[in-house]
């Protein structure tokens, strides 16, 4: 795809931030060094970006990032002025991820930013729509910060959209705070998030992710536990729409001590369908008392429905606790056969099976069971 | 007495083993049958076979309930029709609530006999009058199907759906197995209450302590498949005092 650009084309992305010219250019030097991902490099091994971009126009694409009550007490808002006086902001995920190349392409040619920092505890749930208007390439970026003791709720809802979104996001947290984070993912254009989470200590981070793709999308997290007593817990449910490719890609790297990461997947696939998970827990080596959680579920409902799970642990000291489990397979029989037995026909009883698995991480009770087809509801 | 359920040279197999072979009994409406045999001698098989669990495969003979050919029927017609088979393993459905399942159940059955779901203020009175006869707390009604139970919370849970769905024949496929003594007095005492000169009960067992509490008119031994000899209680007895050796060697 490299070779297909007409830097031209984002001429008006320079313009706009004229002082971010230089780390833009060293950004995007680095981004043609290593390419748009593809399935050579390990973490791409079930997506080839490169491939799936190659037809999608390299121009800017037009995408907004809509909150809805930006105006609250305690909420401040910045756009993209935030970065040009907060250069090191800017160039900070690529301290994280170094050889990422959807991170640079992001910071390349990022086109719309939003920076919330949240100082004040919010009584009512923060909604962020991003929205994708036009073809072309879309690189929205967001920063969340939460600032010391402050308690928030953020809904992120992507629906629709054209060509490709290549989203970088930000969570910071900071001492004793606190976010609950919704997200749905129904974007129909190729959509890549690269989310990132850095969390001092006694932070708490959860979010429950609600994938429908109608397209190809990656959604890629790196939880960074920097600080003590720390605790993130991520829950994907991934229905992609026939013959989409649903990938995620979630890293825990406990760098402190006593935090804890649980991650699980509960994924729904029929015809053509693929969903990819691939979960890493990665503990130093001077921690201690590390706790960390990967869970796969999977149904097929198709014979050529896909699911490919990969849960992986560096664990480098003894004081940890680590526990994986995957199950990939069809509708239970006997389950199935127990809901019969009771009267419920064959459809009903699958269908009572199929939200079990949902419910379990989306209650009736969630911002997110609106969002769910209203088989699953 | 009607016949209800009357099985005539039935014989099953599993893939190609025969676990049923020409087997033969009636149960009249108002009767209370037991069925003692040994580990492996087809009992549960008998069970599921009745409530149209698949992978058997019927080789021959036919099962008549109500003068309707069952084997024709899907499982969930089945349990329409009025057949209850409390497992001896019931099965855990995560996130699916208790409650609303058996809410769920109730009116797959009433919409079979062309009524109404039943209302929930009904249901739930309903469910609180059997709940606590078996001494189910509130909170585990609350709880996903089965899951975390014990094994004796399973069997009372199994007693609760019995209770409300109210069945013609209900099959119980060793519900005396995971109980303690507590327990298992009230599981079983609930079930007796539950006869009636208008329905059946079919009880799987290995003793004969469920059958001091739900007295069988009849008690078959059941050895390979087959009924190898039917009497009254007398004949559990016998087999509590000196197991199945004289029906086995037979």
């Amino acid at each position: 795809m490299l070779n297909n650009l007409v830097l031209e084309n984002f001429d008006q992305s320079f313009l706009k931030s004229p002082s971010l010219i230089d780390e833009r250019k060293k950004a995007f030097s680095n981004l043609k060094k290593i390419g748009m991902p593809n399935k050579k490099v390990e973490n791409w091994k079930y997506t080839d970006l490169d491939n799936l971009t190659k037809s999608i126009e390299f121009k800017p694409g037009i995408i907004n990032l809509e909150l809805s009550n930006q105006e609250s007490k305690g909420i401040n808002v910045r756009e993209f002025d935030y970065f040009i006086k907060n250069k090191a902001q800017y160039l900070n995920p690529i301290k994280i991820l170094e050889n990422e190349g959807v991170v640079y392409l992001n910071i390349s040619y990022s086109n719309e930013a939003k920076v919330i920092e949240i100082k004040e505890i919010q009584s009512q749930p923060l909604i962020i729509n991003i929205i994708s208007e036009g073809p072309g390439f879309s690189l929205p970026r967001l920063k969340i910060d939460v600032f010391p003791e402050i308690e928030a709720e953020i809904h992120l809802i992507y629906l629709g959209g054209e060509g490709f979104i290549n989203q970088l996001t930000e969570v910071n947290l900071q001492k004793n705070s606190k976010i609950k984070l919704f997200r749905v993912n129904k974007s129909s254009a190729v959509h890549s998030e690269t989310f990132l989470t850095y969390l001092d200590s006694n932070t708490n981070i959860s979010l429950v992710n609600l994938s429908m793709p109608e397209n190809n999308s990656r959604f890629q997290v790196y939880n960074s536990f920097q600080g003590r007593n720390s605790f993130s817990n991520f829950k994907s449910v991934s229905i992609p729409k026939d013959n989409c490719h649903d990938d995620f890609l979630v890293h825990n790297l406990h760098k402190s001590s006593n935090c804890e990461s649980n991650v699980g997947i509960r994924s729904i696939l029929n015809k053509g369908a693929v969903c990819s998970f691939q979960a890493l827990v990665d503990v130093e080596l001077n921690t201690s008392s590390s706790k960390a959680e990967q869970d796969c579920k999977a149904i097929l409902l198709h014979e050529n429905a896909t699911m490919n799970a990969k849960p992986e642990m560096k664990i480098f000291n003894d004081d940890v606790v680590c526990k994986h489990g995957t199950t990939i397979g069809t509708l239970d029989k006997e389950q199935i056969f127990y809901l019969q037995s009771r009267g419920l026909d064959k459809i009903s009883a699958e269908k009572i099976l199929l939200q079990g698995i949902i419910k379990n991480y989306i209650s009736d009770e969630s911002p997110l069971n609106s969002f769910l087809p209203k088989v699953y509801q | 007495m009607n016949n209800f359920l009357k099985i005539q040279n039935l014989s099953v197999k599993v893939e190609n083993k025969k676990i049923i072979n020409d087997l033969n009994l009636d149960i009249k409406k108002g009767e209370v049958h037991a069925i003692m045999g040994p580990n492996g001698s087809g009992k549960s098989t008998l069970s599921n076979v009745l409530a149209g669990k698949s992978g058997y495969t019927i080789i021959e003979g036919s099962v008549d309930f109500c003068g309707e050919d069952l084997i024709s029927l899907e499982p969930n017609e089945r349990a329409n029709k009025g057949i209850f088979l409390a497992f001896q393993y019931p099965v855990e459905i995560p996130g699916v609530t208790n409650i609303n399942f058996i809410k769920t159940a109730l009116d797959s059955n009433r919409k079979f006999r062309g009524l109404d779901p039943i209302k929930p203020g009904d249901f739930l009175k309903l469910v609180k009058e059997k709940s606590e006869i078996l001494g189910i707390p509130e909170d585990r009604l609350k709880r996903q199907l089965n899951v975390g139970f014990s094994g004796g919370e399973k069997k009372r849970n199994e007693a609760l759906q019995l209770m409300i769905l109210n069945p013609l024949l209900a099959i119980l496929d060793e519900t005396d197995s995971g109980l303690d003594v507590d327990a298992f007095k009230i599981v079983a005492d609930t079930i007796n209450s539950t006869r009636s000169n208008d329905n059946s009960l079919l009880v799987i067992t290995h003793y004969q302590r469920l059958l001091e509490r739900i007295k069988p008119d009849i008690v078959h031994i059941f050895i390979d498949g087959s009924i190898v000899e039917s009497g009254g209680p007398e004949l559990a007895a016998e087999i509590e005092n000196n197991g199945f050796e004289r029906f086995a060697n037979a």
